[in-house]
């Protein structure tokens, strides 16, 4: 401990300000791979999802805003701006408007440290699987605080499903991605890419792929794990009594949650932005990523609901063992000498 | 510039912290913990654990924090309120106070006395390949006592909790 | 001071929540002001709401919360082991695999205690 003589003049400050503001990493930030990248793939995805479900479904989805109803996103949004923020009498607005805040601040954490290409990450930091995974940890508490502070039942009963559902799947989660930990020997997610480059993470770990995959649904609360959402059942779930600008602030958060967890996918089991070079690094990178998203989309229109308590057990018992099971066949894997392809 | 974010961490620690203990509502208060647990993870990145502060984050303010939101979510109140309202007790804050500031006095004394070296130590950030290594190798005895520990508590836990409910729901389960 | 990833990090969260929060005190202000009853009533598909939101329910899952915290330590110690793990002599490697087989009993009595519903 010293004196607190460091503290910073106003100056340095401000040159450190505007270092950042006109450094490269700041248009990274604010454009590619950042700020307008998850906004705009968010609003793309919600399109994307509506059409998908909509032809699995035979119908057409959004037709007329714009040609093929691409606008729809932008028009709902500039609608549920202009709608009332009805919170309920019994409701707590403030803690909710800050929870709605807070999914945003949570669900666009990850992009942080996500590459879109080589070199093209905002922040390469050295633990970056682990800054994803703790970014992804925060969200049942948020879940449950929107679900307790709307006082009503839907919402309520919504957020304890949504709380037990994700925690009981981010251990398989996190244990499935141990395996390319192991044969990587790094948390940082360039390298896990750049590991890739003679075969992806999907041919040795295939188990932990199909694990890894599950808990995602899972931690995205999409079909088959859809309970807390339950159209039929509980409204809208734990965003039940999110209305105007607080639910679009939350749609837009699972959204974003869903791009961020299928670029996650696409870094650790695709190989990232590798590919031949016919299209650049960003490109494939996003191909691969919209077409995780559009599996993950086709899967909800083609699946039943899986019930709450069948739902933790399955979590807890089989998607941890084979978990496990992963990490021992990357153990014989590695005892075996295999992983000469995958260390650069 | 780093005292500026300790300075910033440290006011976020000790404000939520404060605020977590005024609060009327034990939900709030609990939001202030996790306010201020996510300020303690931000000073181990600045000590350079960056790999703890994730930990921190996920095993804190994602875990525990949410067994002390369910715990007060899910305690049957009869009254509707479980904090009472209490006459603020005016001799306890000015008690706070002085204490504060004998704290203050004592550290400068300290400071002046036994002055520290002036230079900050080097910044170290150990690599995670050592610290695996390291606890796979030297501490495995203790980590394995540590898991015994984690069971016992676990399980003891659960009975406690269990046998809670049992004495009072006779025959009615609730 | 360099550009390290963390004040990167806490720039883009700034940023976000820039961005956000003017949304959100647009929609307070743009907001009716004053109370009415049917307007501000839960919502619950036009029925009227009867009873106490905040009640005891899925209470048979909380072991699952514990374990969790239990796993997420656990978590902690396995990644450090699995990013050493080709560092390790052969032996000791499989040290640290104990310490998860320690914590498969009580993860068998919280998935015991869990599935009965009558003791909470």
């Amino acid at each position: 401990m010293r004196r607190l003589q460091g503290l910073p003049a106003l100056d340095e400050i401000v040159s450190l300000a505007v270092r950042i503001i006109t450094s490269r990493t700041f248009l990274e930030i604010l454009v590619f791979p950042g700020f307008l990248n998850i906004t705009l793939s968010a609003a793309f995805l919600t399109w994307l999802e509506r059409k998908v479900i909509a032809r699995v479904q035979l119908r057409i989805g959004p037709l007329y805003a714009g040609m093929w109803g691409i606008l729809q996103p932008i028009a709902d949004g500039v609608k549920l701006m202009f709608k009332e923020m009805i919170f309920p009498e019994l409701a707590d607005a403030r803690l909710l408007m800050l929870c709605a805040l807070s999914l945003m601040l949570i669900a666009a954490a990850p992009v942080v440290a996500i590459p879109f290409g080589d070199g093209l990450v905002i922040a390469n930091m050295e633990i970056g699987l682990i800054y994803v995974f703790a970014a992804v940890s925060l969200f049942p508490t948020v879940i449950l605080l929107i679900g307790w502070g709307s006082n009503s039942k839907y919402p309520f009963i919504g957020g304890l499903r949504s709380l037990f559902q994700q925690v009981s799947y981010e251990i398989p989660m996190w244990f499935s991605a141990l395996g390319i930990v192991m044969l990587t020997g790094s948390l940082n997610l360039t390298e896990i890419v750049k590991a890739q480059q003679n075969i992806w993470f999907l041919v040795p770990q295939v188990l932990g792929f199909a694990v890894f995959f599950t808990t995602v649904l899972a931690e995205l609360e999409r079909i088959p794990f859809d309970l807390p959402e339950a159209e039929t059942e509980l409204v809208m779930g734990w965003m039940t009594e999110l209305s105007g600008v607080a639910f679009m602030i939350g749609f837009l958060a699972m959204y974003i949650k869903l791009y961020l967890m299928s670029a996650l996918i696409t870094v650790l089991f695709l190989g990232g932005w590798l590919g031949p070079p016919l299209l650049p690094d960003p490109v494939w990178f996003l191909v691969k990523t919209f077409l995780v998203s559009s599996v993950i989309v086709i899967i909800r229109g083609s699946f039943p609901r899986v019930r709450i308590d069948l739902l933790l057990k399955a979590g807890w018992t089989r998607l941890l063992l084979l978990a496990l099971a992963n990490i021992f066949v990357t153990v014989i894997l590695i005892v075996l000498g295999l992983d000469w392809m995958w260390r650069v | 510039m780093p005292d500026l974010a300790f300075l910033a961490l440290s006011g976020l620690v000790i404000i939520s912290a404060i605020f977590a203990l005024e609060a009327k509502e034990l939900i709030y208060g609990a939001v202030g913990l996790a306010f201020s647990l996510i300020g303690v993870a931000g000073v181990f990145v600045l000590l350079g654990a960056e790999y703890l502060a994730m930990f921190q984050v996920s095993v804190y303010v994602g875990a525990v924090v949410v067994l002390i939101l369910f715990t007060i979510m899910l305690v049957r109140r009869e009254s509707g309120r479980i904090v009472e309202e209490e006459e603020p007790c005016r001799l306890g804050r000015a008690g706070m106070l002085i204490a504060g500031l004998v704290a203050v006095a004592v550290a400068e004394a300290m400071l002046i006395l036994a002055p520290l070296s002036p230079e900050t130590p080097e910044f170290y950030q150990a690599p995670l390949r050592e610290l695996g290594r390291s606890l796979a190798t030297s501490y495995s005895v203790a980590l394995v006592i540590l898991g015994l520990l984690i069971g016992a508590t676990v399980v003891g836990g659960l009975t406690l909790a269990k046998i809670d409910r049992e004495e009072k729901a006779d025959g009615t389960a609730q | 001071m360099a550009l390290d990833s963390w004040t990167l990090f806490v720039v883009f969260e700034l940023l976000i929540f820039l961005g956000i929060f003017p949304l959100l005190v647009f929609g307070w202000l743009m907001g009716a002001k004053g109370r009415d009853p049917i307007r501000d009533a839960p919502f619950e598909s036009g029925q009227t709401h009867l009873g106490e939101a905040r009640q005891r329910y899925m209470m048979q899952y909380y072991p699952y919360l514990i374990m969790f915290v239990v796993f997420d330590v656990v978590a902690m110690f396995l990644f450090t082991w699995g990013l050493a793990f080709t560092a390790l002599p052969f032996a000791q490697g499989f040290l640290l695999l104990v310490f998860l087989v320690i914590l498969v009993a009580p993860l068998g009595y919280a998935l015991y205690l869990s599935s009965k519903t009558e003791i909470w």
